[in-house]
């Protein structure tokens, strides 16, 4: 996942603590094994060596798209887990290097869930096309673990995948777990908010650290699957709170994609949210 | 997306989701922000020239919110002042005056020629507020707040409550208030029958008890978003004062065909010297106001600027223009220059003297306040905010203000310095 992950519970020895840390782990390298782009021989790497064959997938696998395509639906588009593609003309490292139009009209050929036959468990792709849970695989980490985590003890747990987290149940002292946000506050001044979470998910989405910026423009690194390019004028950074990880992800990267009509967005949904 | 499919996204989210993760009943969420109380102090100078007018001021103002969308405001302000102030009495050209203190104890003197000067007000003033702030629903809000001051001739109770909606997505917010107060005055001696004479020294005669005034304001006032850049104010207020509105410390000497003062009669030395009687003042004033201002956003800028518009039954009528340009020269400092004009009609009983043998009207006041002037505020503030969030700002202005259609000699021309260092924290953060 490329992200620093943590576990915080509030177990009061230390061998469960320890189980708890090897059970959160674990599903944390399994789902990213079977679903990294890197790794050969992972449903990914069938699914991208298809080339126009249907692949039969697993249960879990199924379910996954079954729930990208709800959200496919529900973000008419925006939201798409062929789009993963645009890496290939999009790098957000440092480069400050913008594709061309022809680049990003020739790889949107290869972008599309409309493009895919979905028939569970047969998925066929055309040949180039790709899929990449990259926008929801850390949250579903994080929500499973959590699940696990649940199974072994009554304790509170804070799960924690590179900023993507999620508190399993309240702490027996009533007390909230502490989570420090990056968000300017215009009451205080301050660059950190703290958010008292009891319970539920928190995802922040935004392009703080990673962006283009070019001839006086910033490309944030949330790409809108329809067009091919960045989002504009949505704001830098939003955190949702919500009951799942998966939940407080997806709406922060819907209402990104809502652009300039985030907040709006946001306050429709009555979440709660903060917004930088 | 269509508003409706904007409304059940949420839900549907949800049901996605369950299906995803397993049936079992999800727990919901329980997240709020904790937040810093937001302390702001302050501590000011006010000093007028030549040995009038100082102010010395603490300020303290702590704001925190407690839930989503509630405020709770506390503040507390002292204020010590020393100095002297014009009593309203006529510089005479020819003789030294003789005046009674306000308590009746003793007396001043002062020299022909000069500006009489009352120095024996000085006094400390304690002020406290707080005040609540509640969301109504989503698009409104709700704030009810309290002040009360106390200081040695002078307590105020007071209650204020505003309500504020927001139209078109927040782009407009439409504001009512209200605020009453219920002012005492208990005067240093009592405080004096209007247009009786100054007496001597503990002759109380002209002198009553204690007195109140109350005021009621109300204010109607819109705020409109123009852009991402701008946005405008536009305020109307009604101010109504009835009461005990008399300074009880301001007198309006009495002058004879030369233009001198009255001696009063009796055997040396006459105390107070000459005739003063105290200032008359209508029982009631109605004010109205119209206020518009607007602020731009440049790219590392701000420019305020605002105009007011006062006119009461007083004949009093008062223009104020205000400019502030806030230059953020980066993102720890900031410099903002201030311009401030004003120009203020006389009231309509102010007079420089009452004359002998005239007579007497049913109001008067040669409090240089009530009287025809045009005043200019130019200052400058510098802020500073630190990597740790707090911030300080010093503020340094000077006020001058001259009379108008009389000669400097007869008006008190003001000029004032004013300095501040203020110092923002946050704690529990």
């Amino acid at each position: 996942m490329a992200s620093p992950c943590e576990l915080l519970t509030d177990v009061d020895n230390k061998t469960k603590a320890e189980e708890l840390l090897s059970i959160v782990a674990t599903e944390a390298w399994r789902i990213e094994s079977k679903f990294s782009r890197y790794l050969d021989g992972n449903i990914i790497h069938k699914i991208t060596n298809s080339n126009g064959l249907a692949v039969s997938v697993d249960e879990e696998t199924a379910q996954l798209i079954d729930f990208s395509t709800t959200l496919y639906e529900l973000t008419e588009g925006g939201f798409d887990i062929t789009s993963g593609i645009l890496r290939k003309v999009w790098s957000f490292k440092g480069k400050n290097k913008i594709p061309s139009n022809a680049a990003v009209t020739k790889i949107l050929n290869s972008v599309g869930w409309d493009k895919a036959n979905w028939d569970s468990p047969a998925l066929t792709l055309k040949p180039g096309m790709q899929l990449d849970f990259g926008g929801i695989g850390k949250e579903y980490a994080v929500d499973r673990a959590g699940q696990l985590a649940n199974t072994i003890t009554d304790a509170s747990c804070l799960i924690n995948f590179g900023g993507d987290l999620l508190v399993t149940r309240p702490r027996k002292d009533g007390k909230a777990w502490s989570v420090g946000i990056e968000q300017p506050d215009t009451l205080t001044g301050s660059a950190t908010r703290l958010i008292m979470l009891q319970q539920g998910g928190l995802a922040t989405s935004g392009d703080t650290k990673r962006y283009i910026l070019k001839d006086g423009k910033r490309y944030g690194h949330i790409l809108d699957a329809r067009t091919g390019w960045p989002i504009e004028d949505a704001p830098p950074t939003v955190t949702v709170a919500a009951d799942t990880c998966i939940e407080a992800g997806m709406l922060t990267t819907i209402a990104m994609l809502h652009g300039p009509e985030a907040i709006e967005f946001l306050e429709a949904q009555e979440v709660r949210y903060w917004c930088g | 997306m269509q508003l409706k499919k904007k409304l059940n996204l949420r839900t549907s989210l949800a049901a996605a989701t369950c299906s995803l993760l397993g049936a079992s009943p999800v727990a919901k969420v329980l997240a709020e922000e904790a937040t810093p109380w937001v302390i702001d102090t302050a501590a000011l100078y006010y000093g007028e020239q030549d040995g009038r007018v100082q102010d010395i001021s603490a300020n303290f103002l702590a704001n925190k919110e407690l839930r989503y969308g509630q405020f709770l405001n506390l503040s507390l302000a002292i204020d010590t002042l020393t100095g002297a102030t014009p009593n309203g009495a006529k510089p005479a050209t020819n003789t030294a005056q003789t005046f009674t203190t306000p308590s009746g104890n003793s007396s001043f003197t002062t020299p022909a020629g000069d500006l009489p000067l009352d120095d024996t007000f000085h006094d400390t003033r304690v002020a406290l507020g707080v005040s609540w702030q509640q969301p109504v629903g989503d698009v409104s809000t709700l704030d009810i707040g309290t002040t009360l001051s106390k200081e040695f001739d002078y307590q105020h109770i007071g209650i204020n409550a505003s309500f504020s909606r927001d139209f078109f997505q927040r782009n407009t917010t439409v504001t009512a208030g209200f605020a009453f107060a219920s002012d005492s005055i208990d005067p240093e001696g009592g405080a004096p029958i209007p247009l009786a004479p100054m007496r001597g020294i503990d002759d109380d005669t002209s002198k009553l008890g204690d007195d109140d005034k109350e005021i009621i304001d109300l204010l109607i006032g819109v705020t409109q978003v123009i852009n991402r850049r701008m946005l405008v104010q536009l305020n109307y207020t009604y101010s109504d004062a009835s009461g005990y509105l008399n300074d009880p410390y301001k007198i309006v000497s009495v002058l004879d065909a030369t233009g001198e003062p009255v001696p009063t009669i009796g055997p040396a030395p006459q105390i107070p010297s000459h005739q003063f009687l105290y200032e008359s003042r209508p029982d009631s004033r109605t004010k109205h106001s119209i206020f518009a201002k607007t602020k731009y956003r440049f790219d590392n800028s701000t420019l305020s600027a605002s105009y007011r518009y006062m006119t009461d039954d007083w004949e009093i009528d008062s223009h104020t223009f205000d400019f502030r340009y806030r230059w953020d020269m980066n993102r720890y400092n900031y410099i903002e220059p201030h311009l401030r004009f004003y120009t203020q009609s006389a009231a309509d009983f102010y007079t420089l003297a009452l004359n002998d043998g005239t007579p007497l009207p049913q109001y008067a006041s040669a409090d240089y306040r009530l009287g025809e002037f045009d005043g200019i505020t130019i200052g400058a503030k510098y802020g500073h905010q630190m990597k740790n969030g707090d911030e300080w700002s010093t503020r340094l202005e000077y006020y001058t203000t001259t009379g108008k259609g009389v000669s400097s000699t007869d008006y008190p021309d003001l000029d004032a310095i004013i300095f501040q260092v203020s110092y923002r924290l946050k704690i529990g953060d």
